[in-house]
């Protein structure tokens, strides 16, 4: 039953364990994944808590309907992040969430720090802790072929770190098969502060249903209809990258750091078309009928012989075009060293784009990089990649991330393009509002995936989007009016798709026509026969949403801090389809004050007593 | 009738695996699926379904008494029978094994495979 599933508290310094139950009341208030991951990561949180030390709880949590008939099978893994020093949390697909549901487990929260190096077994309901001596620096994939091999079980699924974990880069990813990463915010750090190399899990206990023939025809329908709409059917052909199309088109993609943004004509070197020849298939994660993921092989060129997963659009972005690489071969190479280091492709690109402005610049030098750090050049990116990762000469200062602006000196700072210590990703948002502000108010610092509306690029009829968001949205895409109600709404519903562990792609993402909360409420009844209505979950979003800017309170943010780069209000785009574009102080503040509003937040930002008081987190 | 399989388009989603517990003893538990999907996630990425190929000489059942077609009908099989399958296709799990029955004529698995790596040959 999927309601039974327990939580582990593990502590590495005493090596304990305590199974318990998850209360069904915490389960109505936060539902499972990224909501009772906030929850428990809220109960230490505090300004003071170091997030490298043994006291910074690790949390894995599998979503409420991970491991059944569900639009995804994902989870999440939540703690202080050492890369931005505030909210850490990471979602993954694969099959590791699945398997954790398998084996009796819904949530794990692991504590201390190991003497040396261990990883974790947890098999339907027990929990051993191994020595992981031998997997002392092996990459991802190598750790996992080796702990199955230890463990004399293929089935076993595991999330490991790589070097980059183990020597702490602050942008380190935690990684499982060969490409699925729950790399945002600098987790691998987390685990690596630990001494944990990895955690591995097998489970062949039951789920039982609770209405199996009506949940089955239930689940049959809404994937049905799921499998018409265009986007799922485009996804499923091209996956992820179809969509740096739209934003190189369109004019809303990062170049060189953000100094233009689109490449134009040069652009079809990148587009899910050009991928084609090096893709030997199309993949799913656990339980999705939509397979967007791309198996690889390259049989020629400089990286013969290389295969694996991906690349995705955010990595061709952050590893191509915002470091001026157009290199499709290179990039598909570099995203495959990323995740054998264990390291985030998106913050890996934005630090180097970072350094290449600094550089071109002439505020760093080359007695500082070592070596000539000049635009476009993908073997100057491998080479960083590999000193990142080994924490060599210069990569050393790299892997500290934002801290690296003490070496760089104060003329560095504007030039890391960042929100909340976090750096901006592989796009640039001075054209699309929505996606400004919702880069501006993300509770874990800039970040497309906690509200992303792109339904806003479709330029649905207006009366269209107002019985979606139940409030005036303007339908144009630079425009600002009603965008705060968009990126509030996609907020919560985000929260409450963590927190089921479906997939953004599979909800109401970029098709109007994908499920929301009327079909997760009917989705859970039959299932589990736990009655959540419609308003109710959007409500546990609110819970989930307020719950996380809680903790951003406790660190000091406030509105202050909910802003965007400089240079997204002081310098318009200098060319191409979104020449001109710039944020307006003024109108961003109007979409912020309405976005407040709606949260039930005042004008600073801080959640009201009163709203605390009625979601339950005023205790 | 039997199920025919296309292992290149196998996206590795497990749905067929998780209806056909459900289908069949109204629990998910992919370990006790009739169809099974052999992995090889951290290598090539490819990967094959298994299931029974519906033998005409049946040497999973070979020198056994009872007609055999009530045990083509049957889901749950001892683990002996599936172990003397050639093709090694049944799914195992203690002492039992799972047998595809073909749903009773209409295999609830090929309704779920969106890549169409499964489909039914007469």
């Amino acid at each position: 039953m999927v309601l039974d599933r327990k939580v582990a508290f593990i502590n590495l310094t005493d090596r304990s364990a305590e199974i318990k139950s998850i209360p069904l009341d915490l389960r109505k208030k936060f539902l499972g994944g990224r909501g009772i991951n906030m929850y428990y990561l809220s109960q230490s949180y505090s300004s003071k808590l170091d997030p490298l030390s043994p006291e910074n709880p690790l949390i894995f949590g599998a979503g409420l309907l991970t491991g059944t008939l569900g639009f995804g099978s994902r989870m999440s893994i939540t703690a202080k992040s050492p890369e931005s020093g505030h909210l850490g949390d990471a979602n993954v697909g694969g099959d590791f969430g699945a398997e954790l549901v398998k084996a009796g487990f819904g949530h794990l929260v692991i504590t201390g720090k190991s003497s040396g190096p261990v990883y974790l077994f947890i098999k339907n309901g027990k929990i051993e802790i191994q020595d992981a001596q031998k997997l002392k620096a092996l990459d991802t994939v190598e750790t996992q072929k080796k702990i199955r091999q230890e463990l004399g079980d293929e089935k076993v699924q595991v999330m490991s770190i790589g070097l980059a974990g183990e020597n702490g880069v602050r942008f380190a990813s935690i990684r499982t098969g060969l490409k699925n990463s729950a790399a945002r915010t600098g987790l691998g750090a987390v685990m690596g502060s630990k001494n944990l190399k990895a955690v591995a899990v097998r489970g062949t206990l039951d789920i039982t249903i609770s209405d199996p023939r009506k949940y089955q025809k239930y689940y049959l329908k809404q994937m049905k209809s799921l499998m018409e709409t265009k986007w799922v059917q485009a996804l499923g052909r091209y996956g992820t990258p179809l969509l740096f199309q739209y934003a190189n088109a369109m004019g809303f993609l990062s170049v060189r750091n953000n100094q233009w943004t689109t490449v134009g004509d040069h652009g079809y070197a990148l587009e899910a078309e050009a991928l084609e020849p090096f893709s030997t298939g199309m993949l799913s994660c656990f339980g999705c009928p939509a397979h967007c993921r791309h198996r690889f092989s390259m049989d020629e060129g400089r990286y013969q012989g290389t295969s694996g997963e991906g690349p995705e659009y955010a990595s061709i972005g952050s590893l191509g075009t915002k470091l001026g690489n157009l290199d499709l071969q290179n990039i598909i190479y570099a995203t495959e060293l990323c995740n054998r280091y264990g390291l985030d492709t998106i913050s890996t690109g934005s630090y180097i784009a970072w350094v290449m402005e600094l550089y071109q610049r002439g505020i760093i030098d080359q007695e500082m990089t070592e070596i000539p750090l000049n635009w476009g050049n993908g073997e100057t990116i491998l080479e960083l990649l590999h000193r990142i990762a080994q924490r060599k000469g210069f990569g050393n200062i790299l892997a500290e991330g934002p801290l690296a602006k003490k070496a760089f000196g104060e003329n560095s700072k504007d030039y890391l393009l960042n929100i909340k210590n976090f750096p901006i990703e592989m796009t640039d948002e001075r054209l699309p509002k929505s996606f400004a502000l919702g880069m501006a108010t993300s509770t874990r610092g800039a970040c497309h995936m906690r509200s992303r509306p792109s339904l806003d690029v479709l330029g649905l009829p207006e009366d269209v989007l107002k019985k979606i968001y139940k409030g005036p949205v303007s339908s144009r895409f630079s425009a600002y009016s009603g965008k705060g109600r968009m990126v509030w709404w996609h907020e919560l519903l985000n929260a409450v798709c963590d927190s089921l562990g479906f997939c953004r792609f599979l909800t109401v993402f970029s098709s109007p026509h994908a499920p929301q909360y009327r079909q997760f409420s009917k989705w859970i009844a039959l299932s589990m026969g736990l009655f959540l209505t419609p308003s109710g979950l959007r409500t546990i979003g609110e819970r989930i949403y307020t719950l996380e800017r809680m903790m951003l309170v406790r660190d000091g943010i406030s509105r202050k801090d909910d802003t965007l780069p400089k240079r997204y209000f002081d310098e318009s785009i200098p060319e191409g389809p979104a020449q001109g574009e710039v944020i307006s102080r003024d109108k961003f503040n109007e979409m912020l004050d309405e976005y407040y509003r709606l949260h039930g937040w005042d004008e600073e930002g801080i959640p009201k007593k009163k709203n605390l008081k009625r979601l339950g987190l005023d205790e | 009738m039997k199920i025919k399989v296309d292992s290149k388009k196998c996206s590795g989603c497990h749905l067929c695996e998780m209806v056909c517990s459900l289908f069949h003893l109204n629990i998910i538990n992919i370990e006790k699926s009739a169809i099974r999907i052999k992995k090889d996630d951290l290598n090539t990425s490819l990967n094959t379904p298994l299931l029974c190929r519906q033998c005409k000489e049946m040497k999973c059942l070979e020198g056994e008494k009872g007609t055999k077609d009530k045990a083509k009908k049957r889901f749950v099989w001892n683990r002996i029978h599936a172990e003397r399958c050639p093709f090694d296709a049944l799914s195992i799990l203690e002492e039992k094994a799972y047998h595809c029955d073909l749903c009773g004529g209409d295999p609830q698995c090929i309704k779920v495979c969106t890549p169409k790596a499964i489909s039914i040959a007469q």
